[in-house]
């Protein structure tokens, strides 16, 4: 069964001044449509490389990375930002919200990007999905972490993507909150979206369906929840 | 929401600094604008003003350059006279409706309170071919004829100036000859308003000039004729002929060195303006780096975010335009009066003159100021890749 992202022996180096890092090293990575799966391991494993390849903000240097069967390696930024548009919702830890823009505007921020015609409808629904039907009209500044963070979550949700990466979303929130963003990633993939989540945090990371451990760019495990749960 | 809006509210982020650079920019284009609007002013005003002379040609002595020729307009002395036989005989050139002789004498009169003496002109002129020349020409008292003897009129700012009134004697000449104020004209916005006349002949002898005359001022009968008749009057041995456009010339080279000091002044405070933009906007994309690469990651292409950035910097410029011109039109009696003191000559009307056009051109040089501003900040910001603007790697 083909997935709906596919990578062999993916490796990525990055230069820094003149020291050369090896991010990812042969990584085998397969995600199939509608699976949640975590991504954890010590800070410099390669996480957050992973996540931007698979997201194709970054392009590996070597190996093949598919995505809905296109090829990655060797695209255009020009033809990335397409794919992306169409593919993929990003959700960061900073949350990285446009402080002037209501929490509605900020979910409807990509539709400008997209092109895609306004549908205020469509933008409720988004509320009312993250649990903010009643907070659409207040700026980042008069929300709570918790809340901002669903506002990214909705942003990254308008386009109606195919896949949702979130790079340590619940690294900012405290514990109770970080509960609830894993419920309504749980809710979400209940739905049909396929999620991959990058995390620090062990407890929410096992509620995923799949979890990888990365060390020093290579993919060292990976536990199924029902093996996990059997143990 | 467009990006317009998008823009205008990332704008809101940095209030003070938008503001300081909207000002920035309005000071400019404030000052772009009065002087474009005070060129064509200027303009407009001296060949009115010209035009007030009732002249079409001026004779003044041979060997007189057009510079001396403005300086009669403005009353000014030169040491070179014409003769009556010259009077006679520009007269008779066919195709001139009148010819009127004048001489301009010039005396300094100490004043009693301050001591401080200051130039008077006196203009000898023939009544009757003078209020032909000037038919708008008003008095209170009376005019004199050109036969009378120990009478003279003053301009209306002269009288003010000097709390003079008609029926006044001032002693006159170098004998201090006794001459009776029988008229003060009728404020007429033009350089008459500064001047005493005299009856010509009563100019001529109280100076010793006797049958000597500064310039022959000529009427036309058919202004397409001026260069015909100029030509005649070239042939007459002691004349040089200086026709008012020539004058306007001669004034508007006079000014032009003023002029390109203003402009010098314009174009260094247009350049600072740019600069001042130009790195607001660079510190703006510096600390918005990681925002711009959320965008990319959420679907913004690197157009869409150089669009951004040049929305805004539009959006600071237009602001600024807007509210430089505005500035311009309301403070115009200030700049004007700056200008005037600038000047070496400048008419006696309003200088600063405005057009739809003008503000029209005011407007969109502003966009253009902008998008000429943004064009760097915009591109450093779209080729920004998305992974190294979220690390926030963006020197």
């Amino acid at each position: 069964m083909s997935g709906i992202i596919e990578a062999k022996g993916l490796c990525q180096v990055y230069r820094r001044g003149r020291e050369e890092i090896q991010a990812l090293k042969n990584v085998d990575f397969c995600l199939e449509a509608g699976e949640f799966v975590s991504i954890i391991g010590p800070s410099g494993s390669g996480k957050t490389a992973l996540l931007n390849m698979l997201g194709c903000l970054d392009t590996p240097s070597s190996g093949s990375l598919r995505l809905n069967g296109i090829e990655i390696a060797g695209q255009k930024e020009r033809d990335l930002v397409k794919i992306r548009r169409e593919n993929i919702g990003f959700v960061f830890q900073q949350f990285y919200l446009m402080p002037t823009l209501t929490a509605r505007e900020n979910i409807e921020l990509p539709l400008l990007f997209s092109k895609k015609k306004r549908s205020a409808k469509r933008i409720e629904e988004v509320l009312q999905m993250v649990g903010l039907a009643d907070r659409g009209d207040h700026l980042p500044g008069q929300l709570s972490g918790g809340e901002m963070q669903r506002v990214a979550i909705g942003r990254a949700l308008i386009n109606d993507p195919k896949i949702i990466l979130a790079d340590e979303p619940t690294g900012n929130l405290d514990s109770a909150t970080s509960e609830m963003i894993f419920c309504l990633f749980s809710e979400l993939n209940k739905r049909g979206l396929t999620l991959v989540v990058v995390t620090h945090n062990l407890d929410l990371a096992r509620r995923a369906e799949k979890m990888y451990t990365l060390r020093d760019g290579r993919i060292v495990s990976c536990e199924e929840r029902a093996c996990a749960e059997g143990m | 929401m467009n990006f317009f809006t998008l823009a205008a509210k990332n704008l809101l982020r940095r209030r003070g600094r938008t503001m300081l650079t909207v000002l920035g920019v309005a000071i400019a284009v404030s000052v772009l604008f009065s002087l474009l609007a005070l060129n064509s002013g200027y303009e407009k005003e001296l060949s009115k003003e010209v035009n007030s002379l009732g002249v079409h040609i001026l004779a003044v002595p041979k060997g007189c350059p057009y510079e001396a020729a403005s300086l009669i307009m403005h009353g000014g002395v030169i040491p070179k006279y014409l003769s009556d036989s010259d009077y006679r005989n520009v007269s008779t050139i066919a195709g001139v409706e009148l010819a009127a002789p004048m001489l301009l004498h010039q005396f300094m009169k100490k004043d009693e309170k301050t001591g401080v003496s200051t130039p008077h002109i006196i203009y000898g002129i023939n009544m009757e071919e003078t209020r032909e020349l000037k038919p708008w020409w008003t008095v209170e008292g009376r005019f004199f004829s050109d036969n009378e003897t120990g009478v003279m009129l003053v301009g209306r700012s002269l009288a003010d100036k000097e709390n003079l009134s008609v029926g006044q004697v001032l002693p006159v000449g170098p004998k201090k000859e006794n001459f009776t104020i029988v008229g003060i004209l009728g404020r007429t916005g033009d350089q008459d308003d500064q001047f005493h006349f005299f009856p010509l002949k009563e100019a001529q002898r109280v100076f010793n000039k006797q049958g000597m005359i500064t310039t022959i001022a000529v009427k036309v009968r058919d202004v397409s004729r001026i260069a015909a008749v100029s030509q005649e009057m070239e042939k007459i041995p002691d004349i040089q002929v200086v026709t008012m456009t020539q004058i306007m010339g001669t004034i508007m080279n006079l000014a032009g060195s003023a002029r390109s000091l203003l402009l010098t002044v314009i174009a260094i405070a247009l350049i600072i303006s740019a600069f001042g933009i130009i790195n607001t906007l660079l510190m703006s994309v510096n600390e918005r780096t990681r925002e711009f690469g959320m965008m990319k990651a959420i679907g913004a292409s690197g157009l869409d975010i150089a669009r951004m950035v040049l929305a805004e910097t539009v959006f600071i410029t237009l602001l600024g335009g807007i509210l430089g011109t505005v500035a311009a039109v309301v403070g115009s009696s200030i700049i004007e009066g700056f200008v005037k003191g600038m000047l070496p000559y400048s008419p006696g009307g309003s200088l600063i003159s405005y057009s739809p056009e003008l503000v029209g051109f005011a407007l969109a040089f502003s966009v253009l100021l902008g998008l000429v501003c943004g064009i760097y900040p915009a591109i450093k910001s779209s080729r920004l890749s998305p992974m190294e603007a979220i690390r926030g790697g963006f020197e």
